[in-house]
This record gives C-alpha cells, sequence and structure tokens, in this order.
C-alpha cells in the first residue's frame, strides 16, 4: 500500500532506520568473528548513537542525571 | 557493469529525488562524512535487498563511502522507483536489478544477480535474499523459485555450484524479515550471525509507527481520494505498524476499529480508546480496511462475504498475504480496474 501507491516512508524515518542499518554493518565486519550463528539485536550503543545524532542535528539539547541522581537510582536503601 | 533496470535515461529525475532525501536524512549525512574518512567497509561486498528509494540511494552512496561494493535489488516488485534506480546505475556505478512492477520470476532473477556477486553482507528488507541463500547452499531445492534452482543447480547432481561460504553475516529491516530469522535460528539452520535492525528502537518505535502508520494513509488517500472523516476504518493488528495507523487514522476523524489476536495488544487498542472487536463484528460495518499483521489470510472470503458494498481492502505488512486476494477472485463476478492500483 505505502510503497506501491505512495512514496513509502518519509526519508526523515528513514533516516534512522538506515542509519543503523550503516552502523550495524560497519559492526558485523568488526565483530562478525566473535558472533555465532543466532540472530543478535542492534548493539544498544549504536541506537543510542543514532538517536543522539538526531537530537543533536534537530538542536535538541536533552538533560544528563546529577551525580545525586545517578546515585539515588543506583542505591535502593532510600525510598520516601 | 552489469545492471538490470527500466530506463537509464530517467537517471536525472532520479537525481534530484536522491538529493531531495539527502536533505532530509542528517544522521546518515553525518555517518558518511565519518565513513569517507574512515573507510570501515572497505573492499567489502554487500549484496542488498531492499526496497529501491531515493533513501535507500543514499544508504548505498553511505556504503559506498565507507569503501564497500554494492550490488541492489528490490526487496518487493512493487516498490522500486526506476529513476532512482537508473540513477545509481549511471552516476553512482552501483549495479542495480530492479524494475518496477517486475514479475516474480524478475524478482528472483534479480535477486540471483545479487547472489552472483558473491556478497560477504547480505542486507534483507523481508529476508527473501537470505532465505533464497540459505535454500541454496542447503538443497533446498522444491522451495526455490525456478530461475534460483536453474542458476543454482545447472545439473540434475545437485550440488549448490556457486555457493560460497564467504558471508561474514546478514542484516534485516523489517519485522517479517526478522520473524523469519528467528524461524531459522529455532530450527538451527542458520549459516551466519544477523542483525535484527528492525528490532532497534530507534528503528521500530519510528519507522514502522511513523513511517508506516502515515504512508500507509498516504497510499490509500492516493489510491482513493476517500474521506477518512466519519468513515469506518478497520485496522487488523496493533502492533507497531498498525497502532501508527489507527493513530493517524484517528486524527483524521475517521471511526477506529481494531482487530487483534494478542489480548494484551488488544487491551492496550481499546485503553487507547479505539472501538476493538473481532474480525467478523468488523467486517459488515467497516469502510475501509487495513491490515499490518505479519500473517497470512487475516481477511478471508468469511468476511468477504459480510462486507459492504464499496468497502475498501488494503494491505500494510510486508508481503501480499494478508488479505485473501485468491478468494476474491473466486468470489468474483467480475474485475474491473477502476483507478490506477485500484480493482
Amino acid at each position: 500500500m505505502n510503497l506501491s501507491c505512495a512514496e513509502g516512508h518519509p526519508s526523515e524515518v528513514m533516516d534512522m532506520s538506515f542509519s543503523n542499518q550503516a552502523l550495524c554493518a560497519e559492526y558485523l565486519r568488526r565483530k562478525s568473528e566473535e558472533l555465532g550463528r543466532r540472530v543478535y539485536p542492534v548493539p544498544l550503543e549504536i541506537d543510542r548513537e543514532v538517536a543522539r545524532l538526531k537530537l543533536e542535528l534537530h538542536g535538541v539539547k536533552v538533560d544528563e542525571l546529577t551525580e545525586e541522581q545517578r546515585h539515588y537510582l543506583r542505591s535502593w536503601e532510600s525510598g520516601t | 557493469m552489469e545492471y538490470e533496470i527500466k530506463d537509464i535515461s530517467l537517471a536525472e529525475l532520479g537525481k534530484t529525488r536522491i538529493e531531495w532525501a539527502e536533505r532530509r536524512m542528517p544522521v546518515l549525512r553525518r555517518i558518511r562524512e565519518r565513513f569517507g574518512k574512515e573507510r570501515p567497509l572497505q573492499g567489502l561486498r554487500m549484496g542488498l535487498c531492499l526496497h529501491v528509494t531515493s533513501e535507500t540511494a543514499n544508504l548505498v552512496l553511505t556504503l559506498k563511502e565507507g569503501g564497500a561494493r554494492v550490488a541492489l535489488c528490490a526487496s518487493n516488485p512493487l516498490s522500486t522507483q526506476d529513476d532512482v534506480a537508473a540513477c545509481l546505475v549511471r552516476d553512482f556505478e552501483v549495479p542495480v536489478f530492479a524494475i518496477k512492477g517486475e514479475d516474480e520470476e524478475a524478482y528472483y532473477r534479480h535477486i540471483v544477480r545479487v547472489l552472483s556477486t558473491e556478497p560477504q553482507i547480505l542486507m534483507d528488507d523481508g529476508c527473501d535474499l537470505i532465505g533464497t541463500y540459505h535454500m541454496v547452499a542447503m538443497g533446498r531445492k522444491a522451495h526455490l523459485h525456478r530461475v534460483v534452482r536453474e542458476w543454482a543447480f545447472p545439473s540434475e547432481e545437485g550440488k549448490a555450484q556457486r555457493m560460497g561460504t564467504s558471508v561474514l553475516g546478514g542484516l534485516e529491516e523489517t519485522t517479517t524479515g526478522v520473524i523469519r530469522l528467528r524461524s531459522m535460528e529455532r530450527d538451527g539452520v542458520l549459516l551466519f550471525p544477523a542483525i535484527a535492525v528492525n528490532d532497534a528502537l530507534t528503528k521500530h518505535m519510528f519507522d514502522n509507527v511513523y513511517g508506516t502508520g502515515q504512508s500507509t494513509i498516504d497510499g490509500i488517500l492516493r489510491a482513493t481520494n476517500v474521506l477518512l472523516a466519519g468513515r469506518v476504518f478497520v485496522v487488523c493488528g496493533y502492533g507497531w505498524c498498525g497502532k501508527g495507523i489507527a493513530q493517524r487514522a484517528k486524527g483524521m476523524n475517521a471511526r477506529v476499529v481494531v482487530t487483534e489476536v494478542d489480548p494484551l495488544k488488544a487491551l492496550e487498542a481499546f485503553m487507547d480508546g479505539f472501538c476493538v472487536m473481532d474480525m467478523k463484528t468488523a467486517a459488515p460495518i467497516g469502510d475501509i480496511f487495513v491490515t499490518a499483521t505479519g500473517d497470512v489470510r487475516v481477511i478471508r472470503r468469511e468476511h468477504f462475504e459480510l462486507m459492504k458494498d464499496g468497502a475498501i481492502v488494503a494491505n500494510a505488512g510486508h508481503f501480499n498475504v494478508e488479505v485473501d486476494v485468491e478468494a476474491l477472485e473466486q468470489m468474483k463476478k467480475k474485475k474491473r480496474r477502476i483507478r490506477e492500483h485500484v480493482e
């Protein structure tokens, strides 16, 4: 439907899909000897890198966790 | 250089189209710049079976910039943009084997042409390239299309002639293909590592929801020019794609119905505010039906029999199997092509 009657996905979304493809091709070449005959997920660092670049190129800034926040998330002692 | 495309003189049109897409693909552009400096794919032979579109052209150019040697065929017989294919051949010397509207024989001949380049990485959309490679390597002659069989097994003795063992790995773009890959993994027949690119969050959370969502509505409107407001719009399947289609149809003031088989997804659709019902109940009330399930015969004879006259049925899933067109052919009194893409 979308590809035969219209022009398929808008470039903006294919930007992310194909960035994953390109980076995964690079990853496969580097790592193929360490990998077995299995289906692997996209490494999280590639996924995050694509999201980071997309935001950066749209001029969107995001926060970073403060040291206190990082500590809070890691610890189980403190509740309310 | 070998290639098989519709018409090389279309290249100029394709060039501007590729450029238009490039402007809206900044992440890929950034990666292309880095690839140009680092050449991480230097000398790598890659076989691509993707929709031959202006976006894919930009991916191909990125891989080439990284040093790869790329051959490309279509992952769907209907989706090829012939002008883009022409430009890739003329201006970038990419062997492209794809013609919009190619028949099944040509489709598989083109897959064969890509496999003949002995690719080391297979990049696939729907798993036909990787699937064909495996069936040849395993000698599953009965499952192969005739043109693949004649190429791979030219003599009766039956050894796969040209299938090297040089494939380092596969990359799969879409949900349907990943399901096939997982079946191969489960059956213990997968011959190399494969990455489910579809499963990246930056892929399916956006591509499937916003990409398929928007382009499916776009396709329906271009093909039919119907007004969606007030119509009963039935979405079969509430996965990432179905969700995107349903949300957009709702935004255009259609009355949206969702059908599902998974209770969790059905509940999600229900809580998202959609009418959820079974296909039997939806069939007689729907004006427009769209399948996005990844499974076969979701809309079949028993449903066609209940439908209103003039109901529109469309498939947004990867393969043309979700709507039982065969049953419709058997039931028909006659068939007319009433507009382009509408029968």
